[in-house]
């Protein structure tokens, strides 16, 4: 008997709730008039449609305009980075970086004139002007400090190039990528930051991944929809003073606005850090080709060449030379051959430089003559893991060979 | 924070990017602890003929450097019924293929001219088939027809020496106690012979009983033990002409176990006073004696360090017969044999690096070795007896005398290997004892 009160009870506590906001609301807007108090002041920018002449006059005009106040900064779009940005002393007038990406490129910092006019040629379809201004303005000079803040002006989303009106597909089948382009599963596409933005990090050019080989079509940055600016700082990865440029086509089109990119922001300890992982990045990647890869090789595999070897390795076990460790150190062909020139004793233990000598030489003998034991013509090493043995170092120890007679 | 925070991710991602690079750039490393214990086959054929004549001297030459690198152990001669070419010219570029297809890992070619005063002419040219290079230069020796088994010696120790890196031994004399007779009426003579067996030369004649010679450092002189007297005392027999004179030690004393010093200008010997046996040091030019040890057991079977400062004996000081160290003044000795049994004839090894002995146990005798502070003891024979070790100039090898059982049973000379292995008996004409190997020729 005594529920049916608490479910009833219960079943009307949104009527309770409903009824106190409406209250609420109904008195907030009846005395809350009294409480109001004068607006905050705030500037007003009217924006109108100007001729091309009354722009180029006030684009002229902006270079002798002091700095906006600080407080002009909410009235440009916030981007995500810029809590990242240092607080801009000097500030350009925001509209002409806004509406002209192009015409007024800061100065390149690295600007790469000389794969440009490759590139030119081989992009008849998008147009080049941008590109010639890039030549025109190929004498690079390092923006003041002064200039780097221009880029504290960050548009809310980066400007893209224009799409192209089709899927830019090549005329002629385009070259293979250039062997110092990295194979990765996924497509990376050339990472350009906006030539009238200077991101908080230097954003340098993210080499495209090597053109799909086997793909039907190109997709390039302009196929995708425009992406803003970057929501993380893609680090740069400089290319070789030797390295040439790539020629995929789809980092082509990104070549102009490359040389927009501005410095970014002055060097601080976070930038001296990320210059490092650059740096460190960059010579892994210039290492890349020359390290090994593929999978270790197995313990089996490692067991065979190891009973290959042992089955030659003679030892005197009545010389100085049984006493001697030897470490010898040599270089494989891929058919699994030694090369014999290589073979070096790498140390010894154990013994005098004459007893080395011949303990060298008995593992140099094992070492060459193994390789052609039992009809093989060299070790039986697998040819996909080349990088893996292509360098070898043996040590022989004969501590407990033979010691039992 | 946030700065150490971007640090340490900065720090960590660098590490990241470097690892990979450090391991890939390590090669592939290997450790090899098993081999093998084999002989190393090489090709020796027949030496090149250079003047009408010598096809015969480069086949005896070519044969007995072959069976000196076969007695080894070490090597293994391939027969000349499997070589795919025959070097027709001593000159002539090495065919490396046509022996790395037999495994032959080296190449002994050689050639012998025999000019008309007899003078024989012999040079070789050693050969690291599967490093396609030649081991040392080309060498060449002049003799007389009549020491052509020298010549070919020094040949097998030259190829022996530039494959193995140590000394070889073949062009070695050594002395020994030639036997004949029953053993109850056993008649003993000194005499000399190649390492080999070969060239047997008696010293003494069998009228009075001889023991223990030993060769000087310099091969031509020997000291043994004999009878001549009525009771042992030591003499000293020059090589060359055979002559032997007493050492003059007491007359009324036995003198015995002589051993020359390193310098070969004094010796070291044990005399017998009553039932007190000492050891006792001899300047051979003088004659002068100095009393080494001075105790009341029997000390005696001395043998120098390679380096002089030290001497190697037997003493029973301790109650058992064991082997003991002391400074070549004499002097404290230290024990250095306390294994079971008794230990006695120790001989220290050219190499300087292990004494040998012999070591009854069990009612069996033993050849062994051990370092010179008695560790890695290492029994290598074992018969009925076994004595009397002696070194080979490189300290390789270790010959002794094995005595078979019975009315019947002889003496004869072994060798063996100091690893243990290639135990085998070496060639006399008779029975033979005591021997002591002499220095490279």
């Amino acid at each position: 008997m005594d529920d049916i009160p608490e479910r009833a009870r219960r079943a009307h506590i949104g009527h309770w709730v409903s009824g106190i906001a409406h209250v609420g609301l109904i008195g907030w807007l009846l005395i809350g008039p009294l409480f109001e108090v004068e607006p905050l002041p705030f500037d007003v920018t009217n924006v109108t449609t100007i001729s091309e002449e009354e722009y180029a006059a006030l684009v002229g005009a902006a270079a002798s305009v002091e700095a906006p106040e600080p407080e002009v900064a909410p009235v440009v779009p916030e981007t995500p980075q810029a809590p990242e940005v240092p607080q801009p002393e000097d500030t350009p007038p925001p509209a002409p970086v806004e509406e002209t990406p192009a015409p007024t490129p800061p100065e390149p910092l690295e600007a790469t004139p000389a794969p440009e006019p490759e590139v030119v040629p081989e992009q008849p379809a998008p147009p080049a002007p941008v590109v010639t201004d890039a030549q025109d303005v190929a004498p690079p000079e390092p923006l003041p400090p002064a200039n780097e803040d221009v880029a504290v002006v960050l548009p809310e989303r980066s400007i893209r190039p224009r799409p192209r009106p089709a899927p830019r597909v090549a005329p002629e089948p385009v070259a293979p990528p250039e062997p110092e382009v990295a194979i990765e599963d996924t497509t990376q596409d050339a990472v350009v930051p906006d030539e009238s933005v200077e991101a908080p990090e230097p954003v340098e050019e993210q080499e495209a991944t090597a053109q799909e080989e086997a793909t039907s079509e190109i997709v390039t940055e302009a196929d995708e929809p425009p992406s803003g600016a970057p929501e993380r700082s893609v680090r740069p990865r400089p290319r070789p003073a030797n390295r040439p440029t790539p020629a995929p086509a789809a980092t082509e089109t990104e070549t102009p606005t490359e040389t927009a990119e501005t410095p970014a922001a002055p060097p601080s300890t976070a930038d001296a850090v990320n210059d490092l992982l650059a740096d460190l990045q960059a010579s892994g990647a210039t290492d890349t080709p020359a390290a090994p890869s593929g999978p270790p090789l197995t313990a089996g595999e490692r067991n065979d060449l190891r009973v290959a070897v042992q089955n030659c390795w003679q030892v005197d076990v009545g010389s100085a030379a049984s006493r001697v460790t030897v470490v010898v150190a040599m270089e494989m062909e891929e058919n699994g051959r030694v090369v014999t020139n290589s073979l070096r004793m790498v140390r010894s233990d154990g013994g005098d430089g004459r007893a080395a000598e011949i303990a060298f030489q008995a593992a140099r003998r094992a070492i060459i003559r193994c390789q052609n034991q039992g009809g093989r013509n060299g070790y039986d090493l697998p040819p996909e893991k080349y990088d893996q043995w292509r360098e070898i170092e043996m040590t022989f120890n004969p501590a407990n060979v033979g010691r039992n007679p | 924070m946030d700065r150490v925070t971007r640090l340490l991710t900065a720090a960590l991602t660098a590490l990241a990017l470097m690892l990979p690079a450090l391991v890939q750039a390590a090669p592939l490393r290997i450790e090899i602890t098993e081999g093998v214990v084999e002989p190393l086959p090489f090709a020796v054929p027949g030496f090149i003929a250079e003047s009408s004549g010598a096809e015969d001297w480069g086949a005896r030459l070519a044969q007995v450097v072959a069976d000196d690198l076969n007695g080894t152990g070490l090597f293994r001669q391939i027969g000349q019924d499997a070589f795919i070419s025959r070097p027709t010219s001593f000159a002539a570029p090495v065919q490396y293929a046509d022996w790395k297809a037999i495994n032959a890992q080296a190449l002994i070619m050689g050639a012998v001219a025999v000019a008309d005063n007899g003078q024989l002419t012999v040079k070789f040219r050693v050969y690291d088939v599967f490093s396609d290079q030649e081991l040392g230069r080309g060498l060449q020796f002049q003799g007389t027809t009549e020491g052509w088994r020298r010549m070919a010696h020094k040949v097998a120790d030259a190829v022996y020496s530039r494959i193995t890196g140590e000394a070889g031994y073949f062009d070695s004399r050594v002395v020994f106690v030639s036997e004949t007779g029953p053993k109850n009426d056993r008649r003993k003579r000194l005499a000399i012979m190649d390492y080999d067996g070969a060239n047997v030369q008696y010293l003494t004649d069998s009228s009075s009983i001889v023991l223990a010679p030993r060769f000087s450092p310099t091969g031509d002189r020997v000291l043994y033990t004999s009878y001549a007297t009525g009771f042992p005392r030591i003499h000293v027999l020059d090589v060359g002409n055979t002559r032997s004179r007493i050492l003059e030690t007491q007359t009324d004393a036995m003198s015995f176990a002589p051993r020359f010093a390193p310098n070969g200008q004094s010796a070291v010997f044990s005399l017998s006073e009553g039932a007190n046996t000492d050891i006792f040091l001899m300047d051979l030019g003088s004659g002068s004696t100095r009393r080494l040890t001075n105790t009341p057991a029997i000390e005696t079977a001395p043998s120098y360090s390679p380096d002089g400062s030290q001497i190697v004996f037997e003493s029973d000081r301790s109650g058992s017969q064991q082997l003991y160290i002391m400074p070549a003044s004499g002097g404290e000795a230290r024990r250095i044999s306390f294994g079971d049994g008794r230990y006695g004839t120790p001989v220290w090894s050219p190499r300087g690096d292990l004494i040998a002995f012999t070591k009854q146990h069990k009612g069996r005798f033993h050849i062994g070795v051990m370092r010179t502070d008695g560790s890695e003891e290492r029994l290598l024979t074992a018969s009925f007896l076994d004595e009397g070790p002696t070194w080979a100039p490189n300290g390789r090898v270790i010959m002794f005398t094995r005595e078979t059982q019975g009315a019947s049973g002889q003496a004869s000379l072994y060798s063996v290997d100091v690893s243990g292995r290639n135990l085998k008996r070496v060639r006399t004409p008779g029975a033979a004892s005591d021997p002591s190997w002499g220095p490279l020729q």
